[in-house]
């Protein structure tokens, strides 16, 4: 089941490019995205909290809560894989 | 009596039968030092058909993550992390996911909680171990291996009880397939058993404080330090 983006009160998004390429921004927004969110401005929106970040750099999410109640948890090292890079989507305000 | 056969009869070594003239001894019967020892069902597995985890189970997860209805830092780690050190032993799905991904987040999460705990882990990690299937063994492995790292003073803790999860180890340690010059991408996956043991071993040393080493030697002779020379 597809969850449902952006119902938010906040900024909608003007654009959206999918990423090419891994980087530290594709990381985080592929977190954000498995968890059911468009991204962290949306999280916070939503959750009205600021997510849960690793202390070691370069400091990923390290918890989310998904809009069902339950939580996800991350790992401090890179977890979106090459093959998955091109599904993450970037949204531009 | 026989007195006419002249076939030679089967005996078992160190009898009488065996000094005959026409008897043949047979060798050893296999002591089974290999075989698979199936683990019985194991508590994981009748908490999880009652639904006592805190886990939601989801059939439309991306992949390799479990959804936790509560916050692992609230859990009770010494009810929980015995009970899915001990789904270690299945092999089944979705059993097997369940219990190796609750263990790696609860791990990865658990800082201090995780030491007092450690004589409770170590029952289910012999009995994982003993089971002497492959897959289990590498996963427990690799679990060792996060154990020892996942909060301070938890190398040091184990070192009393590696007389009884270490000697397993000893029998796939030089379980490594001799190839030739072929590649043996189970070594990329991290499946190679033989390889495994020696990575287990040198973390346990590493983390292990000043006595690990030498009670890794006792219980595995062939073992040499990574750290010292």
């Amino acid at each position: 089941t597809k969850t449902h983006l952006g119902f938010g009160d906040g900024p909608k998004p003007k654009s959206m490019v999918r990423a090419k390429r891994w980087s530290e921004e594709v990381e985080n927004a592929f977190r954000f995205q498995t968890a059911g969110y468009r991204d962290e401005i949306e999280y916070k929106i939503i959750k009205k909290s600021e997510p849960e970040r690793w202390t070691v750099e370069p400091g990923y999410v390290k918890k989310l809560q998904r809009r069902d109640g339950t939580y996800y948890y991350y790992n401090r090292a890179r977890e979106c894989q090459d093959k998955e890079v091109h599904k993450i989507k970037l949204y531009q305000y | 009596m026989s007195a006419a056969a002249c076939q030679s009869l089967q005996a078992q070594g160190f009898t009488l039968k065996a000094y005959m003239k026409n008897s043949k001894v047979v060798g050893p019967p296999s002591a089974g030092a290999f075989e698979e020892r199936p683990a019985k069902p194991t508590a994981f597995r009748k908490f999880y058909e009652r639904g006592d985890f805190p886990i939601a189970l989801e059939h439309d997860t991306k992949g390799n993550r479990i959804a936790w209805k509560v916050e692992i830092e609230k859990l009770d780690y010494h009810h929980y992390l015995p009970l899915f050190f001990d789904g270690l032993c299945e092999t089944v799905h979705p059993y097997e996911f369940f219990a190796r991904q609750g263990v790696h987040d609860m791990l990865e999460h658990g800082g201090s909680k995780i030491l007092p705990v450690i004589p409770q882990l170590i029952i289910p990690i012999k009995n994982a171990l003993n089971t002497r299937n492959r897959l289990v063994i590498c996963t427990t492995l690799k679990v060792l291996q996060h154990l020892v790292v996942s909060g301070e003073m938890v190398g040091e803790a184990l070192v009393p009880y590696y007389r009884q999860i270490l000697p397993i180890l000893n029998i796939f340690k030089n379980s490594n397939r001799n190839s030739g010059d072929g590649i043996d991408y189970s070594q990329q996956k991290r499946e190679n058993i033989g390889d495994l043991i020696q990575e287990t071993l040198e973390a346990f040393e590493r983390h292990g404080g000043e006595d690990a080493f030498i009670n890794i030697k006792y219980m595995v002779p062939t073992y040499e330090s990574c750290l010292l020379n």
